[in-house]
């Protein structure tokens, strides 16, 4: 993910960008610094600077943006908490808030539902649906999810570096792939997800 | 502080000789908002030892600013020595002590700029790379020049009593162009370090904005520590942020706070060490020390009773997110079972 985001140079092979291309990333929850004091809205309005707008020295302009993030990730009622002060999945719906607001064509999302519990991860993948259906943005997810995963995503690939397998294939057909069900057969289909 | 300490003449006399001290006022006034505005980054950034380790690399150009024209002519640089100290301190412009100081903390800085990462160290064992080759260097070249040690030790840790007015002008020109910058700049700088893949990946500037923000530090460590000495300079750049994070969580007031209570670490130090006769730059310190001490205490007291209110509170079924976004079923998400969760969360990723 970080390659395909240009943040590490491929081992081999190229990165191609179209021109103009958005991206957002999502990073895990534990990447965020608590020593830091981000409010829900600084956080929100970060989403908005970029290479067009790196200073966001207009930042009443872009208020109403971000409040509009938040609303639709469901935070807007602690845009003024500090987002070290929320719990596992308030802060995710504001991570999810910030991708909403940078309006990507492509997110990538690393691990958004590690340590929510059942309802918090349903929510996120909700709107991580959302960000699919209604923004059009394509989404990259790193997951343990591996049911839901497959549930909702056109294309999976699975790596997994004790197996020695990297397998990209339609969600479809990754069920039924001898690599899939030799490392995940015995867990899909019979729990929520695989433990 | 004695009886004879709060003598009401003595606060007098200062204000009589305002003209002379005004200058040394103004600058620890304006390195204390400047350093104290940039110190919020360093805190933040964990670099708290940045501006020590930086200091040693401008005691490091300012004993090579002696030793090198002394290497290169020294039948000349002993002449110099015959004909008195103004004649031999300044042989050219080019040795000037000021200007190899910053020369060598813009070096120092590019060590912050370089990722560390990829040496598998971190910034903060690079920090102390910096501050050991330089203060074991400024020691060994010091040795070379005995005869300029006493001018060395001037330079360094420059008497803040009174300040010459080329080292007010630096440090104002310092302030009006640093502070500007960093003011334009300052969502930016924390963005980046804040979360600086995300800022990445969002096209800022990430290089160039952490290469002002180390260059912006060196720059102001260097002509500071010019006029105030060492030791101010560090504590300015460090105890004012911490004083304004301990008092506020809002962001913006972390930058004004960090900045005024700078500005007044300077000059209430420098007012304080007149009246009471005590050690200029140690006294500017010591002030910034005892507002961060009364910042924690405040902390500390708020803390305290926060914890008594939430005890006395009856306890509440609803725990975590409370807001609902439209159309979707109600949330149910508590710290506590988001840890279970955690536990059992298998170790193998598919994308």
């Amino acid at each position: 993910m970080r390659t395909a985001l240009g943040l590490a140079r491929p081992i081999t092979g190229t990165i191609e960008r179209r021109p103009g291309l958005r991206l957002a990333y999502v990073p895990q929850q534990s990447a965020l610094d608590a020593i830091f004091p981000i409010s829900v809205l600084d956080y929100v309005l970060m989403g908005l600077q970029g290479l067009g707008n790196v200073t966001l020295l207009r930042r009443g302009a872009h208020l109403a943006a971000a409040r509009r993030a938040l609303a639709e990730a469901g935070a807007a009622a602690f845009e003024r908490r500090q987002l070290r002060d929320l719990s596992g999945g308030q802060r995710q719906r504001v991570l999810m808030a910030r991708a909403l607001a940078t309006d990507a064509d492509l997110v990538c999302l690393d691990e958004p539902t590690n340590a929510l519990d059942a309802a918090s991860e349903q929510e996120i993948l909700a709107l991580i649906e959302r960000l699919r259906s209604r923004r059009g943005a394509a989404v990259i997810m790193v997951t343990h999810l591996v049911e839901d995963g497959l549930e909702r995503a056109d294309r999976a690939l699975l790596l997994d570096r004790d197996h020695g397998v990297a397998l990209a294939a339609p969600s479809a057909a990754m069920r039924t792939a001898p690599e899939f069900q030799h490392i995940y057969g015995r867990f899909v289909g019979r729990h929520g997800h695989a433990e | 502080m004695n009886a004879d300490a709060i003598n009401p003449a003595a606060w007098s006399e200062l204000w009589a000789n305002l003209a002379i001290f005004k200058d040394a006022i103004w600058a620890a006034g304006l390195a204390g908002a400047l350093l104290g505005f940039i110190g919020v980054h360093v805190v933040l950034r964990r670099m708290v030892f940045a501006s020590s380790a930086i200091a040693q690399a401008a005691a490091l150009g300012v004993a090579l600013s002696f030793w090198v024209p002394a290497l290169i002519d020294p039948i000349g640089h002993a002449a110099g020595h015959a004909a008195g100290p103004t004649a031999h301190l300044l042989p050219s412009p080019l040795f000037e002590p000021v200007l190899w100081a910053i020369a060598a903390s813009l070096l120092a800085t590019l060590v912050f700029i370089a990722n560390p990462v990829r040496l598998h160290l971190t910034r903060e064992s690079m920090l102390g790379f910096v501050f050991l080759v330089s203060g074991a260097g400024a020691v060994i070249v010091g040795d070379k020049i005995t005869q300029e040690s006493h001018d060395l030790a001037a330079i360094l840790f420059g008497s803040a009593v009174v300040v010459q007015t080329i080292d007010l002008y630096l440090v104002t020109a310092a302030t009006v162009v640093l502070l500007g910058g960093h003011l334009f700049l300052w969502r930016a700088l924390l963005f980046v370090g804040y979360d600086p893949m995300g800022a990445r990946v969002q096209g800022m500037p990430v290089r160039a904005l952490n290469g002002f923000l180390f260059v912006s530090v060196g720059l102001a460590v260097a002509l500071c520590t010019r006029a105030l000495g060492a030791l101010p300079v560090f504590a300015f750049s460090v105890l004012p942020a911490m004083t304004a994070l301990a008092f506020t969580s809002r962001i913006g007031w972390v930058f004004v706070l960090a900045t005024l209570v700078g500005a007044f670490s300077g000059v209430a130090g420098y007012a304080v060490s007149f009246r009471a006769e005590l050690p200029v730059g140690a006294t500017q310190s010591a002030t910034g020390a005892v507002l961060l001490t009364v910042a924690l205490l405040w902390r500390f007291a708020v803390a305290l009773r926060d914890r008594r209110r939430a005890r006395n509170q009856p306890p509440s079924m609803s725990t975590g997110s409370t807001a609902v976004p439209a159309g979707s079923s109600a949330p149910t998400t508590s710290p506590a079972s988001e840890r279970a969760s955690t536990a059992s969360a298998p170790r193998t990723d598919a994308a």
